[in-house]
């Protein structure tokens, strides 16, 4: 711990005083606000819609925050040579991948808590407002929804780890990240779609591709798991065993992730 | 203190994957208390040199120890104090905050670190600008909060690449002063530089490194016997490199 911690703390310092993070949370707050002014023209949903719409607007502004603040946290490090400062020192390269990780699992914790707390606001809020159209609605859901959200968001982190411990660009980090957050959310539909019988959907589809497309499925992480906000939104029920499930899932691609990225960066040159 | 043996390193270039010798079987060999100056023209290898001591980059072949260490050692860099070439820390962090983390990572309490960082942060001038971000500073300020970075934990080797190059005259002189201190304390020091004067003038050995081959390593006194000056044998040895008999 006494050589992580100081990389950690240096890195959730250097991220949480980037300019982007005051834009991202004005952004949150539009959003939040839009919430409320949208929740009301629906006056029967409005218990479901709010709940979407701020889970929605928390996991978006977290996105922003993994890709825009967290990527350039790292592609600051390699393409400015800020890692001469953490490297002279007498810290290994795995210590330097585990410590800057930590560094950022606390930014997403520390951004999202702040975000959650802006949502559950924004939610009682209009749940005061309408009392009446909050009938079928769960606190306990909602955290869970939230608390999957951020562990999703750590997921995707450790993944651009791993994809800058290859790369030589920030962009092109950037970039892999991005396609992996599309297909990690499309994923199991394509599964589903390709798996179904064919005169269900209405076309062929080669053994290959199913191949494929299963391949692919193992291998990307499947991010729309975390995702149970409709759940939520509807207050429907949640089985204990499908959190965890995905929690334990979830753990063990960051594990992975980060494994592989301290063992890539062991033999990286930074010239 | 400081043991190179043997070393080349070739670099990639581009593209089209073309190679550049940048060191070809450099031996060196710094004793304890040594300030050592080396000494190049630009392009020469010098950082290179001193990125694989950092282990920042690796050797083709060859080997390289710090006190006794293999420089892929983590540990072996608990004793040296680094200064990068034209260095950048990060934006948002003040000098202070920056002295604390060197501290720490070396091992130092609290109260240590902080008396330490009031004594060099004095020594560095910096005293105004201590709990500024580090993205307000001018070149040379982060130069000299990069110097106090490499001294915070009192380290028994320092290695400077161009530890002088960006600053004005004030700033050379804050540098000299502290690589003579360094030389009181006994600390070993290992500087790269361009500029002759800046060897001649502070260092006890220096080594000529022109195009990835030492050319020369002695003392001053014998590099400059004879009533010679610095310039003079520095030009010779660059004459000879490009296969010009000398004048
Ligand atoms: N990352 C790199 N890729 C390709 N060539 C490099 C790289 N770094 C240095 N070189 C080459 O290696 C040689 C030595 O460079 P360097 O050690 O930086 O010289 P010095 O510090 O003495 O000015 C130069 O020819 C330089 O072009
Ligand atoms: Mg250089």
């Amino acid at each position: 711990m006494t050589t992580f911690w100081p990389i950690a703390l240096i890195t959730f310092k250097e991220g949480i005083r980037n300019r982007a993070i005051y834009g991202i949370a004005l952004v949150a707050l539009m959003l939040f606000g839009a919430t409320a002014l949208i929740a009301t023209m629906v006056p029967r949903e409005v218990g479901k819609v709010a709940v979407d719409m701020a889970l929605s607007t928390i996991s978006f502004a977290g996105l922003l925050i993994v890709l825009f603040v967290g990527i350039n946290l790292m592609a600051k490090d390699l393409d400015k040579r800020t890692i001469y400062t953490v490297l002279a020192r007498p810290i290994s390269r795995s210590q330097y991948i585990i410590g800057k990780f930590l560094g950022m699992i606390l930014l997403i914790t520390v951004t999202m808590a702040l975000l959650s707390l802006l949502a559950i606001t924004a939610i009682i809020i209009l749940k005061n407002i309408h009392a009446g159209y909050f009938t079928r609605f769960s606190w306990q859901a909602i955290i869970l929804a939230d608390g999957l959200t951020v562990l999703m968001l750590i997921m995707l982190s450790a993944i651009s780890f791993l994809f800058a411990s290859f790369t030589s660009s920030s962009f092109i980090t950037l970039v892999l990240t991005i396609i992996t957050y599309i297909i990690g959310q499309s994923l199991s539909g394509v599964k589903a779609l390709l798996e179904a019988p064919s005169y269900e959907i209405g076309f062929n589809v080669s053994p290959m591709t199913i191949k494929l497309v299963t391949a692919v499925y193992y291998l990307f992480p499947n991010l729309s798991l975390f995702d149970i906000k409709l759940q939520a939104a509807h207050a429907l029920p949640i089985s204990p065993s499908f959190v965890l499930w995905t929690v334990l899932y979830g753990i063990v691609y960051i594990v992975l992730s980060i494994t592989l990225a301290a063992i890539i960066f062991r033999r990286k040159e930074f010239p | 203190m400081i043991t190179i043996n043997g070393i080349s390193k070739e670099f990639k270039e581009g593209i089209t994957g073309k190679r550049v010798r940048a060191l070809e079987g450099l031996e060196l060999e710094i004793k304890k208390g040594e300030v050592f100056g080396f000494l190049g023209p630009n392009g020469a290898g010098k950082s290179t040199a001193i990125k694989i001591l950092m282990n920042l980059i690796f050797p083709n072949s060859g080997t390289a120890q710090i006190g006794g260490r293999d420089v892929r050692d983590s540990e072996a860099r608990r004793v040296v104090g680094y200064l990068p070439e034209n260095p950048y820390f990060y934006d948002y962090l003040t000098t202070d905050e920056l002295l604390w983390f060197g501290g720490r990572t070396a091992g130092m309490d609290s109260n240590s670190i902080r008396d330490r960082s009031d004594i060099l942060i004095n020594q560095v001038n910096l005293q105004s600008a201590r709990k500024r971000p580090l993205r307000t500073y001018s070149k040379g300020m982060v130069q000299r909060a990069g110097l106090a970075m490499a001294l915070i934990h009192d380290p028994e080797v320092v290695i400077l690449d161009e530890p002088m190059s960006g600053l004005d005259p004030i700033g050379r002189k804050m540098v000299g002063d502290l690589l003579i201190e360094l030389k009181g304390q006994g600390k070993t020091v290992f500087f790269s530089s361009h500029i002759l004067n800046d060897i001649e003038r502070f260092s006890d050995r220096a080594g000529i490194i022109i195009g990835g081959r030492l050319k020369r390593v002695d003392t001053l006194q014998n590099l400059l016997s004879g009533g010679k000056n610095l310039e003079d044998v520095f030009m010779r040895e660059v004459a000879l490199a490009e296969g010009v008999t000398a004048v």
